[in-house]
């Protein structure tokens, strides 16, 4: 309800956010504020010091590599993710699962970097991303590297991004011909949170499936993946494909539903994403 | 004023204005909506400190000279409220659709309203009062 | 045999009641300059934060405040003990073992429940209550958490040493002969167990008070947002050991109550004591999640062992069940519920031979508060459930099962088996309109349509009443040394020097619109517009304008509020016409009040007097006025409704006296891989009897419809087996939001009420319709998929899955014997 005491620094620049996240232990990136400050305000975690990313505008902004890579800075809001022609242009899932994220007030404010940081399961970017093979750069006082996504997600709350240490962007390839991507989320109530959640890509070299909610980081379904191979993507094979994977899988029990239900979620939601993809191919 | 108060608790203890509301733990209710710079943004979720610089709109800024906006006459037009505490999140997230989208649909509407959760009145009368304020697409 | 007394019900001449007028609330409302109890301000005032336990079930072993005491700012602590010492065990309502509970304003000795508030500190700023909060060091010990209300009866774990059992209150209700019905019944249908789940209505503004102590007048001043003040006055004056009119009750703007603002008196008395130690004011808001863990839940229960006599051509006879009602830690308001259900005793239909027994136990769980739909709610989900189970196991249209079993319109007013009489209402008509509106005659085709797309649709219809107007009687029925009957509501009503008209309530509105309809019916008794017409907000003890039952509560506003305002309307006219005559030197009857003069009628213009005039006489200008004419413009009315006495014995008598009537009808579409329910169509007929404004009713319907589609489908509050609560927050307990809600469509009726002041009877809280016909719809949607019995009134998509995968599990809950 209501949070500890705090420092707070507005840095005007990406070297001086980090220099303060390297020279403070407790520091803590506060992005978008829609997941952090909660956290705050229930005292499930107290940093000493806020590092407020609002002014860094170069965090901000959506455009193209000169690789052609779909590049999604760090603070980019869901709100800019939904209204960007270049994310319509190049890889549109990204702009309608943001819109079924949450509401407009935490659209406004909330950001792709933040929402893959947290590394929540039950977010909804961690299993796109994957699923789009999307590569995320961090930033330290050390330089700068690159990580792919399944390096990048690595348990409940916890990713690549170490102390010290900011993600400053992410990029996403642009969806070619014979690329289609889907997503199907059961959720508590419209765009609430995801109980499970699925991704798929569709590529001329295959499929990618990734489920969330399941495992303390997107799971990629690699045998309905391998079962897809070649595969016309019809329904029924599609659906044949599915069929098994829940028994593979230890998702939670909770009040929203059974470790079985998860199961069973999963099958189905991994079914209908996948057949979204393949009817969403680009010529 | 210390860097952790929330900036709801700045707008309401120390400004006195007392028109946004508190109506959750969780950044889930919408009744403490206000604009920044423009936008819709839940004022519970931001530190007083962030917003140094930049412009706000809280409710007793939509009509400060106590003339209604045609959204407000709306709201009274359709009985849209009926306990009045989500009252002022909702004209501020309405304010701002309107400003964006004149004429919004049904579905537009209940997009833009989906942050404020009302325990009174269904959002029925709710809906119509936006739409008939933005000309009744 | 109770006798109804018909109450004449004056035809108003229609004018401003049955409009919709635009309400006057609404001006101050949407500028933000309502006046909540959190927007007021003290100079000087602390804020309260509780410390509260976070075990269901643990012995407090040692309570350390020192540390919180030394942080800066810090104005003070209470804690358990010194609230022992300083005040008495709230008023209990119950028999013994129940009765002998000791319910105090802070755990004392033992916690009860996840978030009991165990201790308070009071600091300069909210943040620095928070953090000394933090500073307070409790030693608990844990103990078993008793979670179910069967497991209570069993007195395993015992919460309340003083009673000695679990059980708060027990007792049989029998009426006509059921098991005579069950031996001559051509079929006999047994289900094991039906639960109604524990959720509520979660106000938008949480609870909360500023108290300010009067040390020279030993007065408590309360700014709050208390729906029911006269009984919070009741319960927390004897604590205080002080009289009750040391405690001012203040509520000015409300965001909403639906009985969940009830039980505030333990938090409160805890607020006075702090002001009076500190010397200050001291303020408290409960947070989102206190609300959810440590306020006010709905009545929890589960019916066991129902068996339900029918005839071959589908008349429904008798039907007898235990029921077990789990109050959750502390009864409070309890053992109430143990009897408000039996104003609905047979539900919407006629038969005549019913037994109920009746258990209510405390759990390690919140305490409940009167939930809107308050126990009767409950009841009726179980006379739906059977009717739909009883049509689905006996192949009957469940929609022809109803209309052979509704009480006719030529039968009303009809007494029902234990003496309660429905006013009014012609609920096959009702349903016929709802049926109509959602368009019943296409199911079937829709049906198909939805199957082809590998969907399941069904139909389900929610009969309900929204019985209004308590008769505090009842209690006696489950505690004959009570000394509570009747009712009352208050209201005054005064011309002031200047001819202002101003209305004080004693009602407590959390949006209802009170000061609009109010302004309605004086300005038609008075004959002047409703501008004119000055309706003081919320309620103050000081107006003196309350009585002992005074609040806004139990769908009651419109026969007692503004029967108070009615009368005290027609007794200021009354003087305001004798006066008017005398001044005019004119015969009474020929003085019409209109426009806002009094005038004589069809007399000269010059015969005329602004209310102004009136209001100068009296107040500034009276020596012409002859000693025996001592008009005072000034009148307090109590509307007292009549009921008559209970009889003790038989557990019968008026409970209630308007019975307001809801049918709802769901249309839902269920994706039969994922347990998803979506209503795709909805319909609610409401009949309440004469509508002050049809607007204002109508967005009653639309809240209420909107209230049991939440708990219908998302909203639960579940504990574990260690008696945490898993869902504390709106992310875990999901009311409906915008996207959420379906198209719905509306109808009303008026079937007048022969026995309220106004032909109006009170509505609001939607007797659970929306749960009843969700609860139909699903089981009905579901048929194809193994016919599962719906035994639950919450459905979300993982309970509606499990039925799909294991339709006998629920199935082997009920049981067919036919003859």
């Amino acid at each position: 309800m209501l949070l500890r005491e705090v420092d707070y620094a507005r840095p005007e620049t990406v070297k001086d956010a980090i220099a303060l996240l390297a020279e403070n232990d407790g520091a803590r990136p506060l992005a978008g504020g829609q997941t952090l400050v909660n956290v705050m305000k229930a005292r499930a975690a107290s940093p000493e010091v806020l590092v407020d990313l609002g002014r860094l505008d170069q965090l901000r902004t959506i455009s193209f590599g000169a690789d052609g890579m779909l590049e999604l800075g760090a603070m980019a809001t869901y709100a800019q993710l939904i209204s960007s022609s270049e994310v319509e242009v190049a890889r549109p899932i990204l702009g309608e699962v943001a819109a079924t994220i949450a509401d407009v007030q935490v659209r406004n404010r909330g950001t792709i970097g933040g929402n893959v940081c947290v590394n929540d399961p039950t977010n909804h970017l961690p299993p796109l991303l994957v699923a789009l093979d999307a590569r995320f750069t961090i930033r330290s006082q050390g330089g700068e590297r690159t990580v792919g996504a399944s390096d990048f997600f690595q348990g409940v709350y916890l990713t690549a991004v170490g102390e010290g240490e900011l993600l400053t962007k992410i990029s996403v390839p642009p969806a070619t011909s014979g690329t289609g991507d889907g997503f199907a989320a059961m959720t508590i109530g419209r765009h609430g949170t995801c109980i499970v959640d699925a991704a798929a890509t569709v590529t001329e070299d295959g499929v990618r499936v990734v489920l969330g909610c399941v495992a303390p980081t997107p799971a990629r379904v690699t045998e309905m993946e391998e079962r897809l191979a070649g595969s016309d993507l019809s329904e029924e094979s599609v659906r044949a494909a599915a069929a098994g994977v829940g028994a593979t899988l230890d998702p939670p029990s909770d009040v929203h539903g059974s470790a079985d239900y998860r199961r069973a979620l999963a099958e189905t939601l991994a079914a209908r994403a996948v057949l979204q993809a393949a009817a969403r191919r680009k010529r | 004023m210390p860097a952790r108060r929330l900036l709801v608790h700045f707008l309401r203890d120390d400004l006195g204005l007392t028109g946004t509301h508190v109506g959750c733990d969780t950044g889930n209710c919408g009744a403490c909506t206000i604009h920044l710079d423009g936008e819709p943004v839940k004022s519970c979720m931001l530190l007083a400190v962030q917003v140094d610089g930049a412009a706000i709109t809280t409710i007793e800024g939509l009509a400060p000279d106590g003339e209604l906006t045609p959204l407000q006459r709306a709201f009274n037009e359709h009985h849209a409220l009926q306990c009045g505490y989500c009252t002022p999140g909702m004209l501020m997230s309405a304010t701002a659709l309107l400003e964006r989208n004149a004429h919004p649909s049904e579905e537009e509407v209940r997009i833009a309203l989906q942050g404020n959760i009302c325990r009174c009145t269904g959002y029925v009368n709710i809906v119509e009062a936006v739409k008939a304020a933005g000309g009744g697409a | 045999m109770t006798t109804v007394t018909e109450q004449p019900t004056t035809t108003l001449k229609k004018g401003y009641v049955g409009q919709s007028i635009a309400r006057r609330e609404d001006k101050r409302l949407v500028q933000g300059q309502g006046t909540f109890f959190d927007d007021v301000r003290r100079h000087g005032m602390g804020y309260v934060h509780f410390v509260r336990s976070p075990y269901a079930h643990a012995r407090i072993v040692s309570i350390d405040v020192s540390k919180a005491l030394e942080l800066d700012g810090v104005y003070g602590t209470i804690t358990g003990d010194e609230v022992a010492i300083s005040t008495d065990p709230f008023f209990e309502m119950s028999v013994e073992p129940g009765g002998n509970i000791k319910d105090y304003a802070l755990a004392v000795g033992r916690a009860r429940h996840m978030g009991e508030p165990v201790a308070a500190v009071c600091a300069a700023t909210r943040e620095l209550a928070r953090d000394a909060a933090d500073l307070v060091e409790i030693e608990y010990e844990p103990l078993p958490a008793l979670v179910e209300g069967e497991q209570a009866l069993k007195n395993e774990v015992v919460l309340h040493d003083e009673a000695g059992s679990n059980v708060v209150w027990s007792g049989v209700f029998s009426w006509g002969d059921v098991d005579q019905a069950l031996a001559e019944a051509d079929h006999v249908v047994k289900i094991d167990r039906l639960h109604f789940h524990r959720f509520a209505s979660t106000p938008l503004e949480c609870a909360g008070a500023l108290v300010e102590y009067d040390k020279g007048m030993g007065e408590w001043t309360i700014h709050c947002n208390h729906q029911m003040p006269g009984i919070g006055a009741i319960w927390m004056a004897p604590a205080l050991r002080v009289g009750i009119d040391k405690l001012r009750f203040v509520t000015q703007d409300i965001g909403g109550g639906f009985g969940n603002k009830i039980c505030l008196h333990p938090q409160y008395v805890v607020l006075c004591l702090l002001a009076r130690k500190l010397g200050r004011p001291v303020q408290w808001t409960e947070w989102r999640t206190d609300q959810h863990t440590a306020n006010a839940h709905g009545n929890e229960r589960t019916f066991l062992d129902i068996e339900v006599a029918v005839k071959a051509d589908g008349e429904m006879t008798g039907f007898k069940v235990r029921a077990i009602d789990d109050c959750g830690a502390f009864p409070r308001y309890e053992p109430l519920g143990c009897i408000i259900w039996a104003q609905v005793t047979p539900g919407m239909y006629g038969w005549r031979n019913i037994h109920v027994d009746f258990t209510q136990v405390c759990t390690n769980k919140s305490p409940v508060s009167p939930n809107r739909g308050y126990s009767r709610m409950q009841h009726l989900w179980l006379t739906e459930r059977i009717v739909d189970i009883v049509a689905a196991e006996l192949g009957l249209d469940p929609v022809e099962v109803r209309k052979r079993n509704y009480v006719k319109a030529e039968q009303m007013p009809y007494e029902t088996p234990n003496g309660c009489v429905y006013d009014s209402g012609d609920y096959a008509a009702a349903l016929d309109m709802a049926l109509e509106l959602i368009d019943y005659g296409s199911i079937e085709e829709r049906r198909k349509e939805a199957a082809e797309r590998g969907k399941l649709l069904g139909l389900g219809v929610g009969s309900t009443l929204d019985s209004g107007t308590n008769n505090f009687g009842q209690s006696t029925l489950l505690n004959p040394d009570l000394q509570f009957s009747g009712n009352n509501e208050a209201a005054s009503v005064k011309l002031d020097i200047f001819g202002e008209v101003v209305v004080t309530l004693g009602t407590v509105p959390q949006g209802q619109g009170h000061e609009t309809t109010a302004a309605q019916v004086v300005a038609d008794i008075l004959g002047c517009p409703p501008e004119q017409v000055n309706v003081r907000r919320g309620h103050d003890t000081w107006f003196n304008a309350h009585a002992g039952f005074s609040g806004t509560y139990a769908s009651q506003f419109a026969f007692t509020g503004l029967g108070a305002v009615k009368g005290a309307a027609e007794l200021l006219r009354d003087e305001m016409v004798k006066l008017a005559a005398f001044v005019l030197q004119a015969p009474e009857e020929s003085i019409e009040l209109s426009d806002g003069m009094a005038r004589i009628k069809d007399g000269p213009e010059e015969a005329a007097l602004p209310f102004m005039a009136l209001g100068a006489i009296v107040n500034a200008n009276n020596a012409f006025l002859p000693p025996d004419f001592n008009p005072t413009l000034n009148h307090r009315y109590v509307c007292r409704p009549y009921f008559g006495m209970v009889d003790k014995e038989k557990k019968t008598g008026q409970l209630t006296l308007t019975y307001a009537t809801q049918i709802h009808a769901a249309v839902v579409e269920i994706d039969p891989e994922t347990g998803e329910v979506e209503i795709i169509d909805y319909a609610a007929v409401d009949d309440c009897g004469v509508r002050i404004n049809p607007q204002i009713v109508e967005g009653q319907v639309h809240g209420a419809t909107a209230h049991a589609i939440g708990a219908a489908l998302s909203e639960d509050f579940v504990y574990d087996e260690d008696g945490t609560l898993l869902t504390a927050n709106f992310y875990d307990y999901h009311v409906p939001h915008a996207l959420d809600m379906p198209p719905l469509k509306t109808g009303a009726m008026e079937s007048p009420s022969p026995v309220a002041p106004l032909g109006a009877k009170g509505m609001g809280e939607g007797g659970g319709g929306g749960i009843h016909c969700i609860c139909a719809a699903i089981q009905n949607a579901l048929r194809p998929a193994g016919k599962p019995i719906v035994y639950d009134s919450c459905n979300p998509p993982h309970r509606v899955w499990s039925m799909l995968q294991d339709p006998e599990a629920t199935r082997a809950n009920v049981e067919v014997a036919s003859r």
